[in-house]
């Protein structure tokens, strides 16, 4: 989109700045020998013309962009660029004249005028590399704020699984069944209530510092995933079962605090809680050429009018969202079932 | 009164904690434990209990489908740890529930109020709370039909058609009937209705299995099916029809 054209308000600021450029050039014609109202005839429509023309300067700014290093290379363009915008405005003047010319009236001036050629041209040259700097000028502050926006972006990403997170902890339904399972152990297992109350307080403390921090070793996202599926576990005894693989060249690769933990759930709620027979969470993560690789499966209900397959959209999404805005093409989530299982794959850097 | 309770938690330690209660209170029994909807279902054909404590979040079949099934035959009062759905479903319909966990003097308090209505002899609206149980958009994707202690899933499109008879619902699914209690106007609310229509006031008709419509020698419309059964249609069916199929 073009910076100017694409806004009514800065077109209009900028074709007021022209008109007053013109009005000054016409001053200074008026000292040639020409009068206030042939100046301007002449001038005024040349450069409301000319205004668009200097526009396509917005083309060069974005094809040479200000680096360190490319200042002759600007440079130049800069000056052949403007040299040919303004061969087009000395044409466009002789033209102009020469429609003039046809009235008796401004004959006269037409050759006045003839001598100003090469100031003409001064002109044309000056007024496109103001309209370039400008433009350049326009194109650093557009690039800022991008940058800025994506910046933005990134964090309100972050916030949001650190919401997920700490919703996660409070997520009504994990407490409260977690809760319920205590309230069980109590008259028949003292030691596994206590037991179930350091887990869960473990996990919940685990969660709140993590997510306070930028990038965390693996092995500690996958401790605190296991924590929660042990508590998980305590809930859904013996039709949970997990079983994990984790590499030692992996397991010192950082990655984003909480970034497995809406994915585990979900191989919880949306898996293992809908099988009569529960099943197996497998968690697997491995090192190869400076990559990451960690796969998640779970069983899914494969039958049909099961509300397994579009459920959990939202913390997928998430993870893949935050993936992105981290490191762009660099990673990559894919999602896929099959023969009853759900099997989710990240791929990221671990430099 | 003596009450024979069953209870319904896909969890073991959900159900050790209401049996523990349960066992402390006097006159009541408990007949049967049960890990799933299934098990509910076939526990309140088999034993006859008087109150099923029901889990809502279960595996398969839950709370509210296992109410649809047995709903008649039983007093429910239902269990959940948080699901804000189902909690203004009771509300709206005055449904006893609790929240897990409870304390005992909370069931026993439940247990007093079941007494009462069973006593009165009042039902729960199960035809209101089963489509609680439904997800919040789109069409129902499978129906539950109960044959004594067994229950049935019939994926909708492999229904063939459904015909009404009386109070019941007939469906035809792979060669076989099974019959619901239920209006074939309820059924067809429930249904997707671009893929089952109303092609008779006595029939509803999967669009998948329709082969082509032709006259009878009385110049009556009949549907024919891709496995040559033929259903009649009426006018206004044979209006509805067209307008499916952008005639």
């Amino acid at each position: 989109m073009h910076p100017i054209l694409g806004r009514i308000d800065r077109l209009a600021m900028y074709l007021a700045v022209w008109l007053s450029v013109c009005a000054l050039v016409a001053g200074v014609f008026t000292q040639f020998g020409l009068s206030w109202a042939e100046a301007l005839a002449l001038l005024v429509p040349l450069f409301l013309v000319y205004a668009f023309v200097c526009l396509s300067a917005w083309y060069v700014s974005r094809a040479t962009p200000l680096t360190a290093g490319g200042a002759s290379r600007v440079l130049a363009s800069s000056i052949l660029a403007a040299a040919f915008a303004s061969g087009v405005w000395l044409a466009l003047t002789r033209g102009w004249i020469a429609v003039l010319s046809l009235t008796a009236a401004f004959a006269p001036a037409a050759e006045r005028y003839e001598q100003q050629q090469p100031f003409m041209f001064a002109i044309g040259v000056l007024l496109f590399l103001l309209s370039l700097a400008v433009h350049y000028v326009l194109l650093a502050f557009e690039t800022a704020r991008e940058a800025e926006r994506r910046q933005l972006e990134l964090e309100i990403l972050t916030r949001d699984a650190e919401l997920r997170a700490l919703r996660a902890q409070i997520d009504p339904h994990f407490l409260y069944n977690s809760l319920n399972s205590i309230s069980a152990l109590t008259g028949s297992d003292a030691p596994g209530a206590r037991r179930m109350c350091l887990l869960l307080g473990d996990f919940l403390r685990q969660t709140l510092d993590v997510s306070a921090r930028q990038r965390i070793p693996l092995a500690d996202e996958l401790a605190m995933a296991e924590r929660y599926l042990h508590i998980e576990q305590v809930r859904f005894g013996s039709r949970l079962r997990v079983e994990r693989r984790l590499d030692d060249d992996a397991s010192r690769c950082l990655v984003p605090p909480l970034l497995l933990q809406p994915l585990v759930e979900n191989a919880v709620t949306h898996g293992i809680a809908r099988m009569l027979e529960g099943g197996l969470i497998r968690l697997d993560a491995s090192r190869t050429n400076g990559r990451l690789a960690i796969v998640i499966e779970n069983p899914c209900d494969a039958e049909p009018g099961s509300v397994a397959a579009r459920a959990g959209g939202m913390g997928l999404d998430n993870v893949r969202n935050r993936l992105e805005a981290m490191f762009g093409r660099e990673a990559r989530m894919d999602t896929r079932t099959e023969a009853g299982l759900f099997r989710v794959e990240l791929e990221l850097p671990c430099a | 009164m003596r009450l024979r309770v069953a209870i319904v938690d896909d969890e073991d330690l959900a159900r050790v904690v209401v049996r523990e209660y349960l066992t402390a209170m006097p006159d009541v029994d408990i007949v049967a434990e049960c890990a799933n909807g299934f098990e509910a279902v076939k526990a309140v054909s088999e034993l006859q209990p008087d109150l099923l404590l029901l889990d809502v979040q279960m595996p398969k079949l839950n709370g509210f489908e296992v109410l649809e099934l047995v709903g008649r035959d039983v007093a429910v009062v239902f269990i959940t740890a948080y699901d804000q759905y189902a909690i203004r479903a009771f509300e709206v319909h005055a449904v006893d529930y609790l929240l897990k966990p409870f304390a005992a003097d909370r069931l026993a308090a439940a247990l007093d109020r079941v007494r009462e209505r069973l006593g009165r002899g009042d039902t729960l609206p199960i035809q209101e709370l089963a489509a609680a149980g439904q997800p919040a958009q789109g069409h129902t994707r499978r129906i539950l039909v109960r044959d004594g202690p067994r229950v049935h899933v019939l994926p909708v499109e492999k229904i063939e058609y459904v015909q009404a008879q009386d109070d019941y619902v007939c469906f035809r699914c792979e060669g076989k009937e099974y019959l619901k209690e239920q209006t074939l106007g309820a059924l067809e609310a429930l249904l997707d209705p671009a893929r089952f229509v109303r092609i008779h006031r006595s029939f509803l008709l999967n669009l998948d299995r329709l082969s082509r419509v032709e006259l009878d020698e009385r110049e009556n419309r009949v549907a024919v099916l891709t496995d040559g059964k033929r259903l009649p249609i009426s006018r206004t069916g044979h209006t509805r029809l067209n307008e499916l199929l952008g005639k």
